[in-house]
C-alpha cells in the first residue's frame, strides 16, 4: 500500500506545492503536485523501484536526482529511457517501468519537434551558481546570452542548500542557498538580452563554434546555437562506493537525498546511515534530522572528520555518532535497503574482521565525493589533466578561466570540485573574459577582474579548509602565454 | 617490436607468439590499447569486395575469425550484409557477385521480398534489389581487443601503453633498423612492425620512406538500445551509408560526409540530421529512436584502397601493416598472419598479399577497390 513520504512540517522550509495533478503509473491513477518530477512524485508515495537493470534485472531507485546517473530511466508517454528525476509531472502523463531492453517506441505519429537556430555572443551551459553569476555579469555588460540547464529550474545545487552561507557579504553570506538561487533568478528575469532554456540538455560542442542542445519530454525541441564565446558550468556528479548491494533502491547520493527532502519535501527514508563525514555528509545528516529522519550514524573511512568543526559539533550535539575509520561492508534488502553492515578498518584501511556491526536502516546515503562533469569539454578536445585532489579529470585553464579551446571557458565544479562561492567568483571571471573576447575589455572591467582574482586566490581561500582546494586547482593552471602555444599546437 | 596497439598490432603479436618466444615480443602503444581507429569502428566483417586480393584475404580472415572466436572465446555473429541497390547499380553488382562466387563467396542478387523477410520493417520502395552476402559477420571491437590483450599478456608478450615512438633508428650503414626512440627512452629492436594507423606515415618518414597513407575523417553514431529488429548490416549504396544493430541493441549508423584527407576529425552538427534523414526513408520508425553517442575516427586511405603489407625496400627489419582504407578491423586476423609470415619467413604465406607491398605505388601496380563504404 502506498505511503506518504511527503514532509508537511519543516523548521525552515515552507514547501510551496503546486496544484494537484494526476498521472498514470502502470495503469493506476496517482496524484502529484505540479513542480515535482516524476521520480520525486513516485518516491513520495512509496514507489522504491523505478526500473530494473536490463541484463541482470536488478531493481533500481533514484540515486542522484539531477539527471546524471541514469538509475531512474522509465517509459514516459511511450518513450523509453527518460530521466524521470528531471522530468516534471503533468496531467495525464503515462509512466511505465522498464524491465528489459525496450522495443522501438510505438508513438502514433512522429511528434512535432521544435527546431531553432540561435546565434549569440555567449552560451552558458549549466545554471548553477557559476552559470547564473556568469549570465548576470555578461548581461550587465550587454552581451547577447543564452543560458541552458537540463533541470526544470535554474539554480543548480543551490536549490537544495538550506544552510546559511559563510564567506563574503558580496557573495551572499548569511543567505541560504535556495534563497540565493531565487534572488539570482529574479535578477536575471529583468534582462532582455538573456534567454533561458530549462529542461534543455547541451549534448555536444561541434565544429565552428556550435553547441547542440535538446529538450526532451512532452515539448521536444532541438537547438543549434552558434556562439562567439561559451562557458561550461555543468557542475559535478556524485561518486558511488563499491560494496555488495550498492545498487539497491534506498542507496542514494547525499545530494540526491537533499534534492528529495529540501526541494521536493520528500523524506528519503525513515532510518538512515550516512557514509562520509565531509561537509556534505555532515550537512546532510543535520538536514535529515530537520526532515524527521532518524540518523543512526555517520561512517567515515579516514582517521579524521573532513568537514568543518561547526558542522560536526552540531551533529554530535544531536547524539549522532561519527564513526571514523569505519566503512560500509554491504547493504542488504529485497527491492529496498533493509540494513547495512559497517566494519572498522586498520591503518591500511583494510576491514578488521570481527568488528562488523549491523544497522537496520532503509536509507544509506553516500557522501563520498564528487566528480567534475566536464564531458562536453573533453568531447570537444580540451586538454585535461588528472587531478584526484580536484575530483578527477579537469580542464587545463588560465586564471581567466580559459580552456585550451579558443573562446570556451570553464567555471565552477566542472573545473574542479569546490564550493558555491568559488563557483560564483569563477563564473564572474569567466564572464568578463568572455566580454573581453567579444569586444575587448574596459579599464573598469580589467580592474574588477583583478579584484576578483585577488579575492579568489588570496583572502577568500586563506583558511586551511578551502586552501586545499585552491592548491589542487593551482595544478591545473596554465600560463596565458603558454596557452597560446598549446592552442596553436 | 610492434608499434601500435590496434587490431593489426595485436593480431600480429598473436600470430608471432604462436611461432616465436612470446617474451621476445614487445608491443608499444602511444595511448591506450584500441584508442586509434579500432574501438571506433562499426563492427563489420565481410568478404564481398571487388578485387581478387581483397576477396581472398577477407575470406581467409573470416575463417580465422571463426576459429579465433572459438579459441579465445569472444562474440561473433553471422548476420550477413545486404547492399541495397538502385536500378542503375545492378549491372555492376551482378559482375561483383560473379567475382565473389568465383572465389567462393556465395553472394547473390536478391529481390525486395527477400530483403523484407530479413528486415521486416524496411520500406521496399526505397530500393530496386539487393546484393546479399551471407558470409559477413559482426564482432565486438571492445571485447576482441580486451580478450586478445589479456591472452597475449598471459603468454608472456609485453604490452606497454602510453609509450609513443617518435622515430626509428638505423645503424651507421643506414641499412638495418636497430632501435626506436620513444617518449620513455630508446628501445632496441631487431625487427619492427609499424602498425601505427595514422602514425605510420611519420614513423616511416623518420627513415626516409615515403608512404602514401592519408587519414580521412569519418563520422559514426549509435542510438540507445532497442529490442532486436534485424540481423544484417545494411548498406545504402546510393548515399554510401550503413546501419547495423549492435550486439547490445543500439543502431550503429555511418554515413559519408564530404571531408578532406588530412583534415581533423571533429564532430559536426550536420552529421546527425544527415544520417537520420537517410535511414528515416528506409524505416518509418527511425525518427523515434534516440541517439546515444556520436564520434569520429579516421580511415587511413591508400591511393588504391588496399592495405600496405610487408617489408620496406632499402630498410631491413621494418615491416608495414597499415593503410586499411576502412577495412582494417575485418582484416585484423589475416593482417596478423601475413605480417608474422613476412617477419619470420620472408614471405606472406598468401600469394595475393605479395601484391600489396609498398613498392606497388612506385611501380604503378595499383589494384583498385570500388566497394569502400561509409
Ligand atoms: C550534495 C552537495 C552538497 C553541497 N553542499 C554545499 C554547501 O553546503 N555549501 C557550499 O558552498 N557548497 C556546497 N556544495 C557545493 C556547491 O553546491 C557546488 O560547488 C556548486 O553548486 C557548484 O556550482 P556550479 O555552478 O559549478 O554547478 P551546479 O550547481 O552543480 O550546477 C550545474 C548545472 O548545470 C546543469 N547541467 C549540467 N550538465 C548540463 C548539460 N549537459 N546541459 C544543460 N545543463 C546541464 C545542471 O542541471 C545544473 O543545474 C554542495 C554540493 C553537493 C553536490
Ligand atoms: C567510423 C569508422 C568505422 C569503421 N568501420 C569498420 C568496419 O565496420 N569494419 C572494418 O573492418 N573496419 C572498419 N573501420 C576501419 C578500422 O577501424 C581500421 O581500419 C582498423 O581499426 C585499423 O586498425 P589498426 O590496428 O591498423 O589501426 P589503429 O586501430 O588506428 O591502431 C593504431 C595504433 O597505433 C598507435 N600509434 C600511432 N602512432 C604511434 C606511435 N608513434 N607510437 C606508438 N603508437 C602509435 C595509435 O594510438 C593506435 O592505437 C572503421 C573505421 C572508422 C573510423
Ligand atoms: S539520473 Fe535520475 S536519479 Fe540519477
Amino acid at each position: 500500500m502506498p505511503r506518504d513520504r511527503r514532509i508537511w512540517k519543516h523548521p525552515i522550509i515552507d514547501f510551496k506545492r503546486g496544484r494537484k495533478v494526476r498521472f498514470f503509473f502502470e495503469g493506476k491513477v496517482v496524484e502529484a503536485y505540479e513542480g515535482e518530477t516524476v521520480a520525486a512524485a513516485l518516491y513520495a508515495i512509496g514507489i522504491d523501484v523505478l526500473t530494473w537493470s536490463p541484463k541482470l534485472r536488478r531493481p533500481r531507485g533514484p540515486f542522484c536526482m539531477i539527471g546524471k546517473c541514469s538509475s531512474c530511466l522509465m517509459k514516459i508517454n511511450g518513450v523509453p529511457n527518460v530521466r524521470t528525476c528531471i522530468e516534471p509531472v503533468s496531467e495525464g502523463l503515462v509512466v511505465e517501468r522498464q524491465r528489459e531492453i525496450p522495443p522501438i517506441p510505438e508513438t502514433s505519429e512522429n511528434r512535432q519537434v521544435h527546431v531553432e537556430e540561435l546565434d549569440v555572443d555567449l552560451v552558458i551551459v549549466g545554471g548553477g551558481p557559476a552559470g547564473l553569476i556568469a549570465a548576470m555579469e555578461a548581461c550587465k555588460r550587454g552581451l547577447d546570452v543564452v543560458l541552458i540547464d537540463e533541470s526544470p529550474r535554474i539554480g543548480g545545487q543551490l536549490v537544495k542548500q538550506t544552510h546559511k552561507f559563510f564567506g563574503s557579504h558580496e557573495w551572499f553570506s548569511g543567505h541560504r542557498g535556495f534563497e540565493i538561487a531565487e534572488l539570482l533568478s529574479k535578477k536575471l528575469a529583468s534582462f532582455k538580452n538573456l534567454r533561458i532554456l530549462t529542461r534543455t540538455t547541451a549534448y555536444g560542442i561541434f565544429k565552428d563554434n556550435v553547441v547542440g542542445a535538446a529538450c526532451f519530454g512532452s515539448t521536444p525541441g532541438n537547438y543549434t546555437i552558434r556562439f562567439r564565446t561559451c562557458i561550461i558550468s555543468t557542475g559535478a556528479s556524485e561518486n558511488y562506493l563499491v560494496f555488495p548491494g550498492n545498487d539497491l533502491p534506498g542507496v542514494i547520493g547525499a545530494g540526491g537525498a537533499q534534492t528529495l527532502m529540501n526541494v521536493f519535501g520528500v523524506r528519503p527514508g525513515e532510518r538512515a546511515l550516512v557514509v562520509g563525514a565531509g561537509n556534505v555528509g555532515l550537512i546532510v545528516s543535520y538536514q535529515l534530522l530537520q526532515a524527521g529522519v532518524k540518523v543512526l550514524a555517520v561512517v567515515e573511512l579516514m582517521d579524521e572528520i573532513g568537514g568543518w568543526f561547526v558542522h560536526a559539533a552540531k551533529i554530535r550535539r544531536y547524539g549522532i555518532p561519527i564513526l571514523t575509520r569505519h566503512t560500509v561492508k554491504e547493504a542488504w534488502g529485497c527491492e529496498r535497503v533493509e540494513g547495512a553492515t559497517v566494519v572498522a578498518v586498520d591503518e591500511k584501511y583494510e576491514p578488521i574482521s570481527g568488528s562488523e556491526r549491523d544497522y537496520e536502516v532503509d536509507a544509506l546515503l553516500l557522501a563520498v565525493g564528487l566528480t567534475p562533469d566536464n564531458r562536453l569539454l573533453a568531447q570537444a578536445g580540451a586538454k585535461m589533466v588528472w587531478l584526484p585532489s580536484a575530483g578527477g579529470f579537469v580542464p587545463l585553464r588560465t586564471v581567466f578561466q580559459e580552456t585550451t579551446l579558443r573562446n570556451i571557458f570553464v567555471a565552477g565544479d566542472s573545473s574542479g570540485i569546490e564550493e558555491a562561492t568559488t563557483a560564483m567568483v569563477e563564473g564572474a571571471i569567466a564572464a568578463i573574459t568572455a566580454v573581453e573576447s567579444v569586444r575587448g575589455i574596459s579599464k573598469e572591467d580589467e580592474k574588477y577582474r583583478k579584484r576578483l582574482l585577488k579575492f579568489l586566490w588570496g583572502e577568500y581561500r586563506a583558511s586551511p579548509v578551502v586552501r586545499r582546494a585552491a592548491e589542487a586547482k593551482k595544478k591545473a593552471l596554465i600560463d596565458p602565454e603558454k596557452l597560446e602555444e598549446v592552442v596553436r599546437g | 617490436m610492434i608499434v601500435g596497439g590496434g587490431i593489426s598490432g595485436l593480431f600480429t603479436a598473436y600470430f608471432l607468439a604462436n611461432r616465436v618466444d612470446p617474451e621476445k615480443i614487445l608491443l608499444v602503444e602511444r595511448s591506450y590499447i584500441g584508442s586509434g581507429s579500432t574501438l571506433r569502428c562499426a563492427t563489420g566483417i565481410r568478404a564481398s569486395f571487388t578485387t581478387e586480393e581483397h576477396i581472398v584475404l577477407m575470406k581467409r580472415s573470416i575463417e580465422y575469425w571463426l576459429e579465433l572466436s572459438r579459441e579465445l572465446g569472444f562474440y561473433l555473429r553471422r548476420g550477413g550484409y545486404v547492399w541495397l541497390l538502385q536500378e542503375e547499380h545492378l549491372d555492376a553488382f551482378k559482375e561483383y557477385s560473379q567475382l565473389h562466387n568465383r572465389f567462393g563467396v556465395p553472394t547473390r542478387i536478391v529481390d525486395r521480398e527477400f530483403v523484407a523477410e530479413l528486415v521486416p520493417s524496411i520500406n521496399q520502395d526505397m530500393f530496386a534489389a539487393a546484393l546479399h552476402d551471407p558470409l559477413a559477420m559482426q564482432a565486438d571491437p571492445f571485447e576482441v581487443i580486451h580478450t586478445l590483450t589479456r591472452f597475449l599478456k598471459s603468454t608472456g608478450v609485453k604490452i606497454q601503453e602510453f609509450t609513443e615512438v617518435t622515430k626509428l633508428v638505423l645503424d651507421h650503414e643506414r641499412k638495418n633498423v636497430e632501435a626506436v626512440v620513444t617518449n620513455k627512452g630508446e628501445i632496441p629492436a631487431e625487427n619492427i612492425v609499424v602498425a601505427a594507423g595514422t602514425g605510420t606515415k611519420n614513423l616511416l618518414k623518420s627513415v626516409g620512406v615515403d608512404a602514401p597513407l592519408e587519414p580521412l575523417p569519418k563520422h559514426i553514431l549509435i542510438t540507445m538500445r532497442y529490442r532486436r529488429l534485424f540481423d544484417p548490416l545494411l548498406i545504402d549504396w546510393a548515399s554510401n551509408s550503413y546501419i547495423v544493430q549492435s550486439r547490445y541493441g543500439g543502431f550503429i549508423v555511418g554515413a559519408e560526409l564530404a571531408e578532406n584527407t588530412s583534415g581533423e576529425a571533429i564532430n559536426r552538427i550536420d552529421y546527425m540530421p544527415h544520417a537520420v534523414r537517410i535511414w528515416s526513408k528506409f524505416f518509418k520508425w527511425f525518427p523515434k529512436v534516440y541517439i546515444l553517442r556520436y564520434w569520429t575516427g579516421y580511415y587511413v586511405m591508400t591511393p588504391d584502397h588496399h592495405p600496405v603489407y610487408g617489408p620496406v625496400e632499402g630498410v631491413d627489419g621494418v615491416y608495414i601493416a597499415a593503410g586499411f582504407s576502412g577495412h582494417g578491423f575485418m582484416l585484423g586476423p589475416v593482417t596478423g598472419y601475413v605480417t608474422s609470415r613476412w617477419v619470420i619467413d620472408g614471405d606472406p604465406g598468401i600469394a595475393q598479399a605479395k601484391n600489396l607491398m609498398l613498392a606497388r605505388f612506385t611501380m604503378g601496380r595499383l589494384i583498385r577497390e570500388k566497394a569502400v563504404i561509409g
